[in-house]
């Protein structure tokens, strides 16, 4: 799990990497640029937390990478070494606003199904389903419509049906935004468990500086407007974590500072260049 | 973690009613009056009217029309032309409606057209169709196909447009075909106004269909509401009158009932997005 910063990283062992990209979009106004060429990298089982004040890009990056948006002409996005045109195999999305990205006319099991009619039937198909609703632990709910279940429960629906597609990657748009604080830590939680189970790597977008710090292998600040990065940093927190231990860690709480720091400058100087 | 946390909601018992307690006893109730009252005044002379005959005259009319067996027939010929022009046009109003949905391009190019047509009622093109295809049924069945098909097509398209990007989103994601987000994604989400589109359809079709009997096919519950207005029987016209507002409420609970039995999610979060 703790990354190995002093051997030089293969190409093979790298989620994405992301020479000069950057999103513009054509409004009527023209052409409007959405995030600053930036250079980053992601390892293969990592957990990357994105932090950034509004507006520099965080969901814009993500999208990038999930191959919803394009990129600008002269980036080079390579995930799993492969040029990204359109969503690529295993890399799959979490968004925030659970009840829009949950189907209301399927049960939860046939919502974890998804992804997985086209390939598998039958009894393969129901082992699928079970086996990543029981790594969310909501197999007793399986057959009840989403929208009958608390905001934490439908958010863990879309995540086991991500889960279900074993994927290499997940992308996570401020997945656990909405909810409260204790509903919030329980799925983090769960949810550094599940990786450790699956090894998945994790891109993670929020705007809360302390679950960045928690839940990432390394913090990337992005800044101004368009965005770009303005801070990336190594978190050196053992694992597994703990909500109360590792949060009383000095080091926790000297990153936390930093990475809150970062922040916080980025929106001072985007409002005095104003 | 995850069961001590969980809200759990309480879950409405769904019991199967019985259809006596989904009867609408008050309704019904309201109605029996009115039509004694009705029965009451005729009787007592202060229906001033010449041809409204009393409710109890029309059940003698009904009992004839009956025997001659021509009521049973004009049903028969107006819910068929109806049923399968309305069939005709939802297999044509859901294709079209979802491909101008999706393809921005081929919106681009029709939108317009698709807007002034539609405004035309469609008991306009009624006189046309006549000169078209003559006093026939093919011409009834036109006239219903016409009109039916803009209803679906246009809640069709409404439906599509208004798929939430979350759902684009999610479609994309999980990289379905473009066939599969049509059926398992756009279609299902984009239902409950199908849905409202269909049933629009249908009371269309019943009503195109009783228009172009009374003007120009031969034939159904139009025909015969035309034939006996003009033999000045009013006990039989309003058998035919009454039968045509009958069969309208038949087929929409037909409609709907099917809806339910086939659609179960569908059905299910359409009643919650009523109530919250």
């Amino acid at each position: 799990m703790e990354p190995q910063r002093t051997q030089p990283t293969m190409q093979s062992d790298l989620a994405f990497s992301c020479q000069n990209l950057s999103v513009e979009v054509t409004t009527k106004e023209g052409v409007k640029r959405l995030l600053d060429p930036i250079d980053f990298s992601v390892r293969k089982g990592e957990i990357l937390s994105i932090i950034g004040t509004s507006g520099a890009g965080k969901t814009t990056l993500l999208r990038a990478l999930g191959g919803l948006i394009p990129t600008t002409e002269n980036s080079e996005v390579l995930a799993d070494g492969v040029p990204i045109q359109g969503p690529p195999d295993r890399v799959l999305m979490v968004f925030q606003d659970y009840a829009s990205s949950l189907l209301p006319w399927r049960t939860i099991r046939k919502n974890v199904a998804l992804g997985l009619e086209t390939q598998y039937r039958g009894k393969e198909l129901q082992k699928r389903v079970e086996s990543a609703l029981d790594l969310v632990g909501l197999r007793k709910r399986a057959d009840e419509y989403p929208w009958r279940l608390s905001g934490g429960m439908q958010q863990r629906v879309q995540i086991a049906r991500a889960l279900a597609m074993e994927p290499s990657v997940l992308l996570m748009d401020e997945p656990f935004g909405a909810l409260d604080a204790i509903t919030k830590n329980s799925l983090q939680d769960e949810l550094l468990r599940v990786q450790e189970q699956t090894g998945a790597t994790i891109i993670f977008i929020t705007h809360d500086v302390e679950e960045a710090v928690y839940l990432g292998d390394r913090v990337l600040a992005l800044g101004g407007i368009p965005g770009r990065i303005i801070e990336v940093l190594d978190v050196d927190l053992p694992r597994p974590r703990h909500q109360i231990y590792t949060k009383e860690l000095p080091e926790f709480l000297r990153l936390r500072h930093r990475a809150y720091e970062s922040v916080v400058e980025a929106e001072l100087r985007l409002r005095s260049e104003e | 973690m995850t069961e001590t946390l969980a809200i759990h909601i309480a879950r409405s018992p769904a019991k199967k009613k019985s259809w006596i307690s989904r009867l609408n006893w008050t309704g019904a109730a309201t109605l029996t009056l009115l039509l004694l009252l009705w029965e009451v005044l005729d009787r007592a002379g202060a229906i001033q009217f010449n041809f409204i005959p009393a409710p109890s005259d029309m059940i003698g009319g009904a009992v004839e029309l009956l025997r001659e067996g021509s009521l049973q027939s004009a049903i028969g010929h107006t819910a068929g032309v109806a049923l399968i022009g309305w069939l005709i046009a939802c297999v044509i109003g859901v294709v079209l409606g979802t491909i101008l949905g999706i393809s921005r391009t081929i919106w681009r190019w029709t939108a317009a057209s698709v807007e002034v047509l539609r405004s035309f009622p469609s008991i306009t093109f009624v006189p046309l169709a006549v000169l078209l295809f003559g006093f026939s049924s093919a011409m009834e069945l036109v006239v219903v196909v016409y009109a039916a098909t803009w209803q679906v097509l246009v809640n069709t398209l409404e439906g599509v447009h208004t798929v939430s990007p979350g759902l684009r989103d999610v479609a994309r994601t999980f990289r379905l075909s473009p066939l599969r987000n049509i059926t398992t994604v756009i279609l299902p989400a984009a239902a409950s106004k199908i849905i409202v589109g269909l049933r629009l359809g249908l009371n269309l079709a019943l009503i195109l269909a009783v228009a172009a009997e009374v003007v120009g096919n031969p034939a159904g519950l139009g025909y015969g509401l035309m034939v006996e207005q003009q033999a000045l029987q009013p006990e039989r016209m309003f058998v035919y009158f009454i039968s045509v507002g009958l069969l309208g409420i038949f087929l929409n609970a037909i409609l709907q009932l099917i809806i339910s039995r086939a659609l179960p999610g569908i059905t299910a979060a359409a009643e919650r997005g009523q109530k919250s």
